[in-house]
């Protein structure tokens, strides 16, 4: 990759996650997924970019997310995505089990 | 996950939109990229320049987006086959080939599938045929001379009446013959004789009238009734209800017909029945026992319906317990056991299956070589289009996507060859049906139902996709083993085709094995119908038959005299011998052996009765003492004639002796079936046994000293086409006697033909592979080379511009070529020689000459590969040196 700085790729699935956060006070569009990330997470965390359309495809036969066509801020047509009842349940699960992992993990380092 | 089918239907259905929305999409994304870029003070190009890095490939994007939808794969397939016919178009002449050979190799597949099919699987057309079992009566230990028997009509009453696992139970002969005379009309018929429970249980209804009523079936010989066949309806009757009710005569017995079976039932076995009577006439219909219906007449078969919920499992469990009580103690020529087996195909003869599968085997071979031959020809195909796959895999598409494209790409005359070989096979197997199915070796009409069925057509299109993926593997994997490397030498002259070599020399191997093998086979079996010490052409044969109309001996063998004396008296025939046992060339079973040995050293050997002048009419060399004649009668001492093999085999100062020495026997007596006789000729021996069957001794006695003797088979030697001469012969015995039936009218050769009809089925069908294989192996040359040359044209061209003479590129290219044809013809000695044994139960005659076969095969083979070498080396010969360099 071109950006060699010290952030940190994605751990394996936690992109789902990310993205339905990311999505999850109001729709938006691929590329706004991608900056919130990074802006967020004070851009630690970098997302794929090869790996984000997939992603959100997957999230929408899923059944997850879903997709409409909108103006953008800059008067361009642009894909929104919100989330759909059945990903908000999702997002509430997958931050719980991600809250418990990480604070599994996160004794196990501090004393084992 | 019925949204997520909903969602994948639509993305299917809508493809082409969602397509463009991905498009915008990704689009949207990178100029958001690039704009951030420029804000940060990055100039635009290189902004352009990074966003598009940091995107990696749009196209493996696209690729995983399609897949993620769930549709990639069935929408990839739909564009690679628009793709592909694409392609298929551009390059008509692999097109063209691939269907072809494909179709070519099928057909071949799917005639042995339909044969196979037929023979040993394809239930009756009636109803329910799989609730349907044959019980069959077994003799002799299993597994050492265990053997079928038929059953007398109080042994089938016996399992009928007290089975519980079959709901019905019918008895019938399905071949006895019957000399029939209606309407004008009188010939030996195929006929069948059923108990009155036989159409009811298959569940056939009448055409017209009715079938046989219970009580039509009680008392023996009372109710004359029959049934007719639906083709003997039409072409007696002229299809007329009239016939209901018509007397026929039968055997000299009249009937009433009663009803006419429907056109789709012509009986349960291979030979056609064209009139039914019931069990109760079998007297009428089988001449040969004093009580047709006692217990030793042992004639019928049986077929059972299972009871509901019943298994032929359970049946064969439960009819042994129900055997009379004397198959206990049964010797071992009489029934001991009862066997149940559904239902099925026509045979269950282990020789036959042993033919199909061989059959099988070749198709399947030739299918391979088919698949082997486009691997080639897709390999030099798609080196060509090496530019084009680089481009799409340098652009990002995945390697599984030009994969799957290089493959549906085969696919597709994979599948349309597959379906054009089911249709060709259609007429493949119908020529197979009227060139060996049509006709038994004694002329009597054979029936079988050679149609289609689904399973076949999914077989053989399943073996058509099977052969296109193998061909195709190889030169997708090549595809992407380049990877995204733009394939530099694609287009300068260093490409070998030594890669597919091996596929050539494999071919070219198989080809010399099935021409080797094709010609043992088709020259064994022109031997075996031409004759050893016997000569088969200008002998016309027929059988007569007084004992269906009941004469008596006397009566039949004034008759035969006759018939003798009449025909020898014609102009064109030379000489006219009879038989009692069995057919000219054939016969029965006797013991013999010396005076002095006791009963059990008694040898079984052949044996027949012949007339005088029947080792004459067959140009059998008599080697010492004389025929049969006038001398020979009832009154004078018993003689006989031995053949070579049996005087080896009982006098043992003769065993392992040759030649003149033989004829010591002459005036030696011999015990055959416990009367000695003494022995007045010795004669050749007549090889008609395969190469894995050793000489049979032959004894022969005089026909005319059987005072019993009724029925006959003559011989008849003729000076000009026996076929041709066979009406006329025919007539002339009507003349003496109107009234006997006279059957299988047939030529020596054509009965020698019915016997070696496996000999002659795999000649035919390897043969047909070996031409297949042959053309073949000279496309996949020819296409190899002429690719080859024309991707180093420019070689070539520096080559000749630095002095080299054209003959010596032309030498070049065809050594190139004769190189792996010569590999490969060696590989296929090998492989001829392991294929001869495969069929070496089929073969008649010495192999003390096969090596001229081989050999021919494998010139023929080198011939072919040499002239598919010879016309592209041509085209490379003659390059002009100065075209070939500008034209890079």
């Amino acid at each position: 990759m071109l950006d060699s700085s010290p952030r940190l790729d994605l751990p394996q699935g936690t992109l789902d996650l990310l993205i339905l956060k990311a999505i999850a006070l109001d729709p938006q569009h691929g590329w706004a997924i991608s900056e919130r990330i990074q802006q967020i997470s004070n851009n630690v965390l970098q997302v794929n970019q090869g790996s984000l359309y997939p992603a959100l495809h997957r999230l929408e036969r899923r059944g997850w997310i879903k997709a409409e066509w909108d103006v953008s801020d800059n008067n361009r047509r642009a894909k929104y995505y919100e989330l759909t009842k059945k990903g908000r349940k999702q997002l509430e699960q997958q931050t719980d089990a991600w809250r418990t992992l990480t604070a599994a993990i996160g004794l196990l380092l501090d004393h084992a | 996950m019925l949204s997520d089918l909903l969602f994948r239907l639509r993305a299917l259905v809508r493809g082409r939109t969602m397509e463009r929305e991905l498009d915008e999409e990704l689009r949207f994304h990178v100029e958001h990229a690039i704009e951030k870029y420029v804000a940060s003070g990055v100039p635009r190009d290189e902004a352009i320049r990074r966003a598009r890095l940091m995107f990696g490939g749009v196209d493996r994007i696209k690729e995983e987006c399609r897949d993620a939808r769930g549709v990639a794969f069935v929408e990839g397939v739909l564009q690679d086959l628009r793709y592909g016919v694409r392609t298929l178009r551009r390059a008509p002449i692999f097109s063209i080939t691939a269907i072809v050979t494909i179709a070519l190799s099928t057909a071949a597949l799917a005639t042995v599938c339909t044969l196979a099919y037929t023979l040993f699987y394809r239930r009756l057309p009636v109803d329910r045929p799989e609730q349907l079992v044959v019980v069959t009566a077994t003799r002799g230990r299993p597994g050492i001379d265990a053997a079928e028997g038929l059953v007398a009509f109080p042994d089938y009453v016996a399992f009928r009446d007290r089975t519980k696992t079959l709901s019905d139970l019918a008895a019938h002969y399905p071949t006895a013959p019957l000399f029939v005379t209606a309407n004008g009309n009188a010939k030996e018929l195929n006929g069948a004789v059923v108990s009155a429970n036989f159409f009811p249980l298959l569940g056939v209804q009448p055409a017209l009238g009715r079938f046989f009523h219970p009580n039509e079936d009680q008392v023996p010989e009372r109710d004359r009734v029959a049934v007719l066949s639906h083709n003997l309806w039409r072409t007696w009757f002229g299809a007329s209800s009239e016939a209901i009710g018509a007397l026929v005569r039968i055997n000299g017995v009249d009937f009433t017909v009663i009803g006419v079976a429907p056109p789709t039932f012509s009986g349960v076995g291979i030979y056609p029945a064209e009139i039914y009577i019931p069990t109760m006439m079998l007297g009428v219909g089988y001449r040969w026992c004093e009580s047709s219906l006692g217990p030793t007449c042992t004639i019928l078969e049986m077929m059972g319906r299972l009871a509901p919920g019943r298994t032929s499992a359970d049946a064969q469990a439960e009819l042994p317990t129900l055997m009379p009580a004397s198959w206990a103690h049964a010797p071992k020529d009489e029934n001991s056991g009862i066997k149940v087996l559904p239902q099925r195909g026509t045979t269950t003869d282990e020789s036959q299956m042993r033919l199909v599968r061989i059959l099988v085997g070749v198709a399947i071979v030739l299918l391979l070589v088919c698949a082997a031959n486009l691997a080639g020809l897709l390999r030099a195909q798609s080196s060509a289009r090496a530019g084009e796959f680089a481009i799409r895999l340098s652009l990002g598409a995945a390697s599984g996507r030009v994969i799957r494209q290089v493959m549906t790409e085969s696919l597709i005359p994979a599948f349309a060859g597959g379906a054009a070989g089911v249709l060709l096979s259609q007429a493949f197997i119908g020529a197979l049906a009227a060139m060996f199915y049509a006709v038994d070796d004694e002329g009597h009409p054979m029936v079988f139902d050679f149609s289609l069925t689904p399973a076949i057509v999914m077989i053989v299109i399943g073996a058509a996709l099977a052969a296109g993926f193998l061909f195709s593997v190889g030169p997708a994997m090549k595809v992407v083993r380049r990877g995204g490397l733009v394939h530099a030498d694609a287009r300068s002259g260093t490409t070998r085709w030594s890669s597919g070599a091996w596929l050539l020399g494999a071919q070219a191997a198989v080809a010399v094995a099935l021409v080797a093998v094709t010609a043992l086979l088709a020259v064994s079996a022109h031997g075996a119908t031409a004759g050893t010490n016997f000569e088969a052409s200008h002998v016309a044969l027929m059988r007569l038959r007084p004992r269906l109309m009941k004469y008596p001996p006397e009566r039949a063998q004034r008759f035969q005299r006759e018939v003798v004396q009449r025909l020898e008296a014609m102009p064109g025939v030379d000489s006219v011998s009879l038989v009692g046992i069995g057919a000219i060339l054939g016969g029965g079973r006797a013991m013999v052996g010396l005076p002095e040995w006791t009963v059990d050293q008694r040898v079984r050997v052949n044996y027949n009765e012949v007339a005088p002048r029947y080792f004459e009419t067959l140009r059998t060399p008599l080697l010492a003492g004389r025929e049969f004649d006038a001398r020979d009668s009832v009154s004078s001492p018993r003689v006989a004639i031995v053949n070579e093999t049996l005087a080896r085999r009982v006098w043992p100062a003769l065993s392992g002796v040759e030649g003149p020495a033989l004829s010591g026997v002459i005036g030696a007596t011999i015990v055959v079936r416990n009367v000695p006789h003494r022995v007045v000729g010795l004669v050749k021996d007549v090889p008609l046994q395969t190469r894995t069957e050793d000489a049979q001794p032959w004894i022969y006695a005089p026909f005319w000293q059987n005072p019993q003797q009724v029925d006959s088979r003559l011989a008849i030697r003729v000076a000009g086409d026996p076929a041709a001469m066979l009406p006329m012969l025919v007539h002339e015995v009507n003349r003496v006697d109107p009234d006997v039936p006279i059957a299988e009218t047939i030529t020596l050769p054509i009965q020698i033909a019915g016997w070696i009809r496996p000999l002659r089925v795999s000649a035919t069908f390897i043969g047909y592979a070996a031409a297949l294989a042959m053309l073949l192996t000279a496309i996949g040359l020819y296409g190899t080379l002429a690719f080859a040359v024309s991707r180093r044209t420019k070689e070539i061209g520096i080559r000749m511009a630095l002095g080299a003479a054209r003959a010596r590129v032309l030498r070049q290219v065809v050594r190139e070529g004769m190189t792996v044809v010569t590999a490969g013809v060696i590989a296929g000695l090998g492989l001829a020689a392991a294929g001869a044994r495969l069929v070496t139960h089929l073969l008649y005659g010495s192999a003390a000459a096969d090596w001229i076969f081989y050999l021919a095969a494998a010139l023929l083979v080198s011939a072919v590969g040499f002239l598919a070498s010879v016309m592209p080396a041509r085209r490379a010969a003659a390059v002009e040196p100065l075209v070939a360099l500008r034209c890079e």
